[in-house]
Order: structure tokens, then sequence, then C-alpha cells
């Protein structure tokens, strides 16, 4: 298991996860219908992984263009992961990138980014599609 | 403190604080009070988070919600101005997704009513262009209204001719579709009685006068013309028969060929005429004039013209105020008593 890729649907984010090089993705909407089905093992496989990691560089990217309020629950745990996984001696990259005409998304980052303590957030304005 | 949503927990990580400072709590407890008010203080923050953004997807999709309904609006605003150019049974069946918008047709049996203006052409030269427009609009404004009061399918305006047809979309069965029609066409005779005796009152020297075809039989309907622009109508050689019977009718009549009369003659008076041969029917079509209908619907007319020796009646029921209503009933009901006592 080093990659795992599970393309975006109406209700889900693409997941674009690279074990081998430490860098990962979500990108797209969420609101799942399960939200535990769909997030629970992959938050298990991360959780795992940055256990086992030791002074490693490791880049989350976060596109999202809309989620609901479970999601966000599952993102302040991703939040909680990275900040210890910064403790424990990794260098990691929180980077959020929003839409230039997204105030929401861009202030949500700002909160999510606040939260960090050891990890390093960068929150980075891209083109709408 | 002004209130807050979040008061009651602000208070309590003080209340937390304050006993922290106070220092009587144990080493050990101090530890353990310190962290679960660090967890607490992290639920306090997610709890936050959370609320505020369910109160800003809630504000997205009410601002969305309101976007689409002013394009429902916008769209529901198109659609009537739309609708105008269709007929009611056409735009419903459309617009409730019945009908399938693609170029088909299908064999049904219609009862195809035609009717034209006699010598409108050369009455209309007579005419100026604005009161050629008055008095078109207003026949066909009243025609219409007929026409849509029996549930007619309008097919066309053709100059002064009317297509229209009964069995298509809705039927209601051959008999009750024929009958209809000729209840619709003896209406629309009688209001041209009204109009015309409401146009020689304006001035108008030469009245609209009409004829009326009245055929039933198997006709293609449907969606014809191509990808880009169709048209919904009928075509067939009993479509001919209609507007064949229309030319042959007589000025003020209605003519109807034997398969349509076969279908209503137990409401209408009607004698026979020649038949009449038309191409693409290889048989000799009888037709029918009729003189009357067994049923009234003389009730429904606002407007009545009576002209017998001695007497001309115009009666405008919608003209009369209400407050003289009984001024005129005094001035009715002394002219019978004169003709009583005559």
């Amino acid at each position: 298991m080093t990659k795992v890729n599970i393309p975006a649907t109406e209700r889900s984010p693409e997941v674009d996860f690279d074990f081998s090089v430490n860098k990962f993705a979500l990108r797209g909407e969420s609101y799942p219908e399960d939200v535990n089905a769909f997030f629970g093992p992959l938050m298990d496989q991360l959780e795992s992984h940055f256990e086992n990691q030791d002074a490693a560089d490791i880049l989350f990217t976060f596109e999202l263009i809309y989620f609901n309020s479970s999601t966000a629950k599952i993102l302040m745990g991703l939040f909680d992961m990275f900040d210890q996984a910064a403790e424990s001696g990794n260098k990691v990259i929180v980077e959020w990138c929003y839409e230039e005409d997204d105030d929401n998304m861009e202030e949500l980052g700002e909160e999510y980014g606040e939260d960090l303590e050891h990890a390093d957030f960068v929150l980075k304005k891209v083109a709408a599609d | 403190m002004a209130f807050e949503i979040f008061n009651k927990e602000l208070e309590i990580i003080d209340t937390a604080k304050a006993l922290i400072e106070t220092g009587e709590l144990s080493p050990e407890s101090q530890v353990a009070y310190k962290k679960l008010l660090k967890d607490y203080e992290k639920l306090f923050k997610s709890s936050k988070r959370l609320v505020k953004l369910s109160d800003r997807n809630e504000a997205e999709l009410n601002k969305v919600a309101r976007s689409l309904d002013e394009k429902n609006k916008m769209l529901e605003k198109l659609s009537v101005s739309l609708s105008k150019y269709l007929s009611p049974q056409i735009y419903d069946s459309i617009f409730s997704g019945d009908t399938d918008v693609s170029l088909s047709t299908e064999r049904k049996k219609l009862t195809v009513f035609f009717s034209d203006l006699k010598d409108f052409t050369s009455t209309s030269e007579d005419l100026q262009p604005e009161d050629l427009n008055y008095l078109l609009n207003k026949y066909f404004t009243a025609m219409t209204t007929i026409a849509l009061k029996h549930g007619a399918t309008i097919d066309k305006f053709i100059g002064d001719a009317m297509l229209l047809f009964f069995g298509d979309p809705k039927s209601n069965g051959v008999v009750e579709d024929a009958k209809a029609c000729v209840r619709m066409a003896i209406e629309m005779q009688r209001k041209m009685e009204d109009l015309k005796d409401m146009w020689l009152n304006k001035g108008f020297a030469k009245p609209f006068r009409m004829r009326i075809g009245i055929n039933t039989g198997y006709c293609n309907v449907g969606n014809f013309g191509s990808d880009h622009r169709m048209d919904y109508t009928i075509i067939g050689s009993e479509v001919n028969l209609a507007a064949r019977l229309e030319q042959s009718s007589d000025t003020d009549g209605i003519l109807l060929s034997a398969e349509t009369y076969a279908l209503v003659k137990d409401i209408v008076d009607a004698e026979e005429r020649d038949p009449i041969q038309v191409k693409g029917i290889a048989r000799d079509v009888r037709t029918y004039a009729i003189n009357d209908i067994y049923e009234g619907i003389e009730d429904d007319r606002r407007f009545i013209h009576k002209e017998r020796p001695g007497l001309t009646c115009l009666l405008d029921i919608d003209k009369i105020p209400s407050d003289q209503k009984n001024d005129v009933l005094n001035d009715l009901e002394a002219l019978i008593k004169r003709v009583k006592e005559s």
C-alpha cells in the first residue's frame, strides 16, 4: 500500500495519497453520505503511516470547494495528526488552496491554520475553474 | 457580560482557570486538571467552528436557493410569454413532460375545423390598416376564447383562416370530440352575429362573415419539420376535406361531412347538401349544413341580438352598469306590458 487513489464523486473528494513520497491531497467537494465509512480507513492508514515516520518531509494539500460539518470534524482530526507528526520531528507542510473568489474557503483555511503549533501552514490562492 | 451564545462555556473555562490559580489542588490533580481544561478548550473551539461552518453553509444554501428562485421566476415569465404562441394543450403537455419534443407523428381520428372569412381580401382592401387590425384582433380574440372554452387545439391562423382540431393531445372519445367541435362552431357563428352588430354600430359597412367546414377522420398528428424548427400540426386528406367543406359552406354557415354528422346528429338539426369531391378521397363526400342545435347555449351569451318584424333588440349584458340594472329591467317590463296589451 504505497498509493491510494479514489476519484471524486458528486459528494466525496478526490483522494490522492502517495505514501512512498509522503505527498497527500484531498480535492473537490466533501459531504459523503457516510463520513465514517469514507474517511475512517483513510484516517487509520494515515495515522499508522505518520507514527512510523522520522524526520520525513510530508506535504498535505487541501483543494476543497465545499465541505460539510462532519468533514470539518474529520479535518480537525487530520490537523491534530499533522501537528503530532511535526512535533515528533517530521517536517510537515499543510497547503490550503482556495479559489480566488472564495472568501469562505480562505477564512476556513485561516482558522484551521491557527490550530497548528508545529506544522507549517501555507495558504495558497488558485485560479477559479 | 453581554449575551453571547457561548457565555456558559467561557464561564466554565474562567472558573477552571481560577481554580488552578488558587493552588488548592494537589500537584497530581493540578496536572490532570490542566490537561482536562486544555481538552475542554479544544472541544469548545471545535464546537464554535462547527456552528460557524454550519451557519455559513446554510447562508450559502439560502443564497443559492434565492438565486434559483429568481431564475425560476424568470423562466416562468418566459414560459408564459412563450405559451401565447402555443395551444394551451400543447404547452401543458410539453411542460408537464408528457409530450416528447421530437419529430414523431401518430395516426389518430380527429375532428378537424376549418374556417375562413368570406371575401376577406376585397373587404380588407376597403379598410384602413388600423381598422383592419382592430377588426381582426377582435375577431381572433373572440374566436380563440370560444375555441379554448370548448377544448380545441388551435393548430394555426392562416391569414383570416383558422385550423383547429379535437382529439389530440387530449381526447374525450371520438363522439364527444366531434360534439365539442360542433358546439364550438355554433357558438362562434352566434358570436359573429354579435360582432357583426357591434361592427355595424361602429360604422363598418361590410362586417366580416365566416364560413366553417368540419370533418372527422384519420389524420397524422405530431411534430413536423426539422430538428431545429418543428411545428405541431395535422396533415392528411381529411384535413384537406375540412378546408374543402369550408369553401362549400354557406356564408355564416357550418358544413359537416357525413362522418361528423353521424357522430353529432342527436344534438343538431341539419339538412343534406350536394356531395363534394376532394383530391385524395376516392368517394363522393356527403355533406350536411347545420340549421340549429337542440341544446341551449343561449344562456351563456352576454350579447343578444333578436330581429323580428316589429322588433329589433340589441342587448349587451356586460355593458349594463350594476346600478342601472333595475332601470333596464323596468324598461323591458314596460315594453313587455305594452306588447301584451296591444
